[in-house]
């Protein structure tokens, strides 16, 4: 025991020591869930910023200073959060870029708020994250009431008359369903199904037998990627043909490898336009250079939203040539407009939310590929 | 020896009291996460420790008094910390409510039910119960504690609070060991015939710990709540109920300072170990194992009473 | 009418997983009076091993779709059996001795290394078994359209599960494991080899562990490194509910509580699917303290 607790505090010292002797740089951290149930989404995260980090420092970094990204795991659960949000608040970084859950994101707020800290959220919709007047908190996705209105709009447009909403009972699947349930009804849709189903199980065939039961034309689903999967094949296997739209969440190249590809056929679902849909060169770029590095193209929309938030910080560093918090963050809510993101065109309200209509309607086709619905 | 134990605890409240003016606000903050969770251990340390009885969901009645703060405060706006005794008195209340009919069951049996228990608090948390838990989003807008017009805010703050509410703990607790009832505790936890045998109304005592431990989990809610500001449901999973237990066993059941040792343990490693990055988890669940295998009993067990008699012949009792 | 019973036949599939992962739970728990909270997390070995070894060897194209899943489903179980084994030598009997929970906290912190293991070694990401192994034919059962997979899966869950029964009650080693269940210290002064006895348990029961995990692998298709928990878990309810200890309680527990979340999800609520199957859990506690067929056995805590 002794002998171990020495070794580590040696290991401590040591990297201590290896932090403070990298000290000229300009530090971004990046909060996201590295361990625990969404780690795949953390580790992405990751990956996007450090391409984007050595890319920009091949390039001559910011204010002739490299960027460097400290990284800290949140565990994906608020405690943790919290912890990670103070750790990373005492090592100097200008700003943070994360992170996915919104419960999580609102753990840490304060946190980085009161230390003068720009937030970028990458993942959290939540609505009330920006309603609080918060100065330095920003995020690169949108919130839950924008995605609602576009859902709501695309199930009108496809002409759908009775709707079956499923959620997962977390923050943002909840949210989501409770913006469409009130703005179909406002449109005289009607919902003969709303419940939530338990994510992490693997047997959805009683949801699916009683969701049968209720007959809709077409079923929400506003969870997360790998119960939508398993939702469509099973929804195959019992022979039932009805459409089904997800939200965001079930954006991800895995949704068609769980489902297989003759269940995913025909699945509607809501996105930020994919960056293989982006007309930008920067989008392009950055796709094939992750593709060249780690061997496929980036798997979650929130992972390069995470990137995006990276860019902008990094822009407004150069463009205000400071790393002065509110002068970044004045910038950020003022100046910059039609930024080139990987996921569009880029610009924040007074209140730190992305301004710009980002949601596009995406349709799986017989190969299993994503397409842009016009 | 009462002399030297009270020496130890002085030396490392001392300790304890100077760390923040060394410590930066994260190093603080691990402290604080440490002292919530040296508190609730202690507190389950009461039914499983003490009581012998095996509860896995000790979560549900830390929910239960974060939930009734949280609620009254963020309602009526009522000062939290004011709303401590309330948080104790409905968790209590809770566990006298569930606990009545199970208490009986043995062992394993118990177990379960208790995970089954805080299973459903966590569900009930989930689907917004009686709309005011909020749902999956929890509370949030909880009004920053503050003591006699001073608002607590920083980590630093929230360090004195959080560790004399724990030294308040192991001084109540210490006295609760040694009293009627808490040797009537170890007594049915060792042989529960032989204390039935001498007269103890074992299912009573059991289900005053059992209450007992849970009203205190409820008030550590509430500074949790405090602390937090937000609080929601995935706080308080099945994962939590196994940090409690574990640091309890790894500790050593039925002490204090083991308790304490374990909360640091527990909580204070994965930090440590956060070096490691993806793989911290992984070299913590095999130091756990590590720690049980070389200190089977837990790394600084209850010591066996002593009871010195008032003549020359001195008698043991082991416990 | 015919909802009800779609939601049975539901309820059965599932139960039969549950059924083979809490039998792991219940002779573990019989011989050593342990809850392996790390057994939850030897079933996502398997799933993860059925997975590896299916795309690296092929089997099912060298040995036809049936040998090669049988054949699959042996080397798995085989390998879960060795960890099990390791696991057992590693974590568990250095503890023997030692108060009961303490044994638990190795359980529990075996499970956190498994799981963290795995995510290490194929990384955090959902994986995914190759789509067309089992056939996608359904059946048509008095008008029920039940696909033919669930029916395999149950029939091979019946099948490993009674082969079980009839080794534990039949044979020789059958007969020493069921006597150190009773009494550990009198199975050894009768000259049963013990150590032996557990290392079986630690054989079997992981093996049974592992095939659940093939099997939903197969089926379902997709696996990730913390599945373990949530099946674990459900599974060790199960186990408790026919009994803990009881080989036959925790089929019937296990069966039992799969159609108790079907139904329960069917004709109460989807979201408080698994309150009601604890629920249902506490209330047959509190009428059968041991569970439904559990003896009554004076038991010191």
């Amino acid at each position: 025991m002794k002998k171990g607790l020495i070794a580590l505090m040696a290991l401590c010292l040591l990297v201590g020591g290896a932090m403070a002797a990298m000290a000229d740089t300009v530090k971004i951290g990046l909060m996201g869930p590295m361990t625990g149930p969404w780690a795949s989404e953390g580790q992405e995260m990751k990956q996007v910023l450090d391409l984007l980090a050595a890319d920009l420092n091949a390039k001559g970094g910011v204010l002739g200073k490299k960027v460097e990204v400290i990284a800290d795991d949140d565990g994906g659960d608020p405690r943790t959060a919290a912890l990670a949000a103070q750790r990373l608040a005492t090592q100097g970084i200008v700003a943070v870029i994360g992170t996915y859950g919104s419960s999580v994101t609102e753990a840490t707020q304060n946190i980085y708020n009161e230390s003068k800290i720009l937030q970028i959220a990458n993942g959290s919709t939540a609505i009330r994250l920006s309603e609080k007047g918060l100065k330095y908190f920003f995020r690169t996705c949108p919130r839950d009431d924008e995605q609602g209105r576009v859902a709501v709009q695309a199930i009108e447009k496809l002409g759908f008359k009775t709707v079956a909403i499923l959620h997962d009972n977390t923050t943002y699947a909840k949210g989501l369903a409770d913006e469409a349930k009130g703005l179909l009804e406002g449109k005289g849709i009607k919902i003969v199904f709303f419940d939530a189903l338990t994510p992490g199980e693997r047997d959805y065939t009683a949801i699916l037998t009683k969701l049968k039961g209720a007959n809709p034309d077409v079923v929400f689903f506003t969870g997360y990627y790998p119960e939508a999967g398993l939702l469509l094949r099973q929804k195959k296997e019992m022979n039932w043909n009805v459409p089904f739209i997800g939200g965001d969440a079930t954006n991800n190249p895995d949704l068609v490898k769980i489902a297989g590809k003759d269940a995913a056929q025909g699945f509607y679902f809501l996105s930020a336009p994919l960056p293989k849909d982006l007309p930008s060169p920067e989008a392009k770029a950055f796709l094939d250079e992750f593709t060249k590095k780690y061997g496929n193209a980036p798997n979650s929309i929130y992972a390069v939203l995470a990137g995006d938030g990276f860019r902008v910080i990094t822009a407004a560093i150069q463009a205000t040539q400071s790393t002065d918090p509110d002068k970044l963050a004045d910038y950020l809510h003022k100046e910059l407009k039609e930024f080139a993101g990987l996921t569009g065109k880029i610009a924040f309200n007074e209140k730190g939310d992305r301004v710009g209509e980002v949601y596009r309607v995406y349709k799986v086709d017989a190969e299993g590929n994503f397409i842009l619905q016009p | 020896m009462t002399e030297k134990r009270f020496l130890v605890y002085g030396g490392v409240a001392a300790l304890l009291a100077v760390c923040p003016l060394f410590l930066n606000a994260y190093w603080t903050d691990v402290l604080n996460s440490i002292g919530l969770y040296a508190a609730l251990g202690l507190s389950l340390n009461l039914i499983v420790g003490h009581a012998g009885l095996f509860n896995l969901g000790h979560a549900a009645f830390y929910a239960v008094g974060a939930y009734t703060a949280a609620i009254l405060n963020t309602k009526f706006h009522i000062p939290i910390l004011a709303l401590m005794p309330l948080c104790g008195l409905t968790a209590g209340l809770f566990a006298l409510l569930i606990a009545r009919p199970i208490i009986h069951l043995r062992g394993d049996y118990l177990c379960i039910v208790t995970i089954g228990v805080g299973e459903i608090v966590r569900i009930a948390l989930i689907n917004n119960v009686f709309g005011i838990t909020g749902g999956a989003n929890g509370i949030f807008g909880i009004a920053r504690p503050s003591l006699m017009g001073w608002v607590i805010r920083r980590p630093q703050e929230f360090f004195y609070l959080i560790w004399a509410f724990v030294a308040l703990t192991v001084f109540l607790f210490h006295r609760l060991e040694n009293s009627r009832f808490g040797r009537a505790l170890n007594y049915l936890r060792e042989d529960e015939t032989a204390a039935e045998g001498s007269g103890i109304d074992t299912a009573h005592y059991k289900l005053m710990a059992f209450v007992l431990g849970a009203a205190w989990a409820g008030m550590v809610g509430n500074i949790y709540a405090a602390k937090m500001t937000i609080i929601a449901p995935e706080s308080f999973s099945f994962w939590e109920s196994v940090v409690m237990f574990t640091l309890i066993i790894l500790g050593g059941s039925g002490s204090i300072p083991g308790v304490l040792l374990g909360a640091f343990l527990i909580v204070g490693l994965p930090e440590v170990f956060r070096g490691f990055t993806n793989a911290r988890m992984m070299v913590f669940g095999a130091a756990m194992i590590a720690m049980m295998i070389f200190r089977t009993g837990g790394i600084l067990p209850a010591r066996p009473r002593r009871y010195e008699l008032l003549k020359e012949e001195a008698a043991e009792e082991s416990t | 009418m015919e909802e009800f019973f779609q939601q049975l036949t539901n309820g059965l599939a599932v139960g039969g997983i549950y059924a083979l992962i809490a039998l792991g739970y219940t002779m573990v728990y019989g011989v050593l009076k342990l809850i392996n909270f790390a057994h939850g997390d030897l079933f996502t070995i398997g799933s993860y091993l059925g997975l590896t070894l299916l795309t690296s060897l092929f089997l099912s194209d060298r040995l036809g779709p049936g040998a090669g899943i049988v054949v699959l489903a042996l080397m798995v179980m085989g390998l879960v059996a060795l960890v099990g084994a390791l696991l057992e030598r590693v974590a568990y009997r250095p503890l023997r001795h030692s108060p009961r929970l303490s044994a638990v906290v190795s359980a529990l912190g075996a499970s956190i290394f498994f799981s963290n293991t795995l995510m290490l070694i194929y990384g955090a990401r959902f994986q995914v078994y190759p789509q067309g192994i089992l056939p996608k034919t359904a059946i048509d059962l008095f008008g029920l359209y039940v696909p033919l997979v669930r029916v395999l899966i149950l029939g091979a869950s019946v099948v490993m599960m009674i082969a079980l029964y009839a080794f534990i009650q039949k044979t020789k080693i059958g007969t020493a494991i069921r006597a150190a269940a009773i009494d550990q210290d009198a199975a050894r002064l009768m000259g049963i080899d013990v150590n032996r006895v557990i290392l079986m348990v630690f054989l079997i029961g992981p093996a049974l562990g592992g095939a659940a995990g093939l099997m939903v692998g197969l089926h379902y298709g997709q696996i990730n490194f913390t599945m373990g928990w949530v099946y674990g878990l459900k599974a060790f309810t199960a186990a408790i509910l026919g009994g803990i200890g009881n080989i036959p309680g925790a089929m019937v527990g296990g069966i039992l509580l799969g159609v108790i979340e079907a139904l329960g999800a069917a004709y109460l609520s989807i979201a408080w699917k698994d309150a009601i199957a604890f629920g249902v859990l506490i209330f047959i506690l509190i009428v059968r303290p041991t569970g439904l067929l559990g003896e009554r056995v004076a038991e010191k805590v």
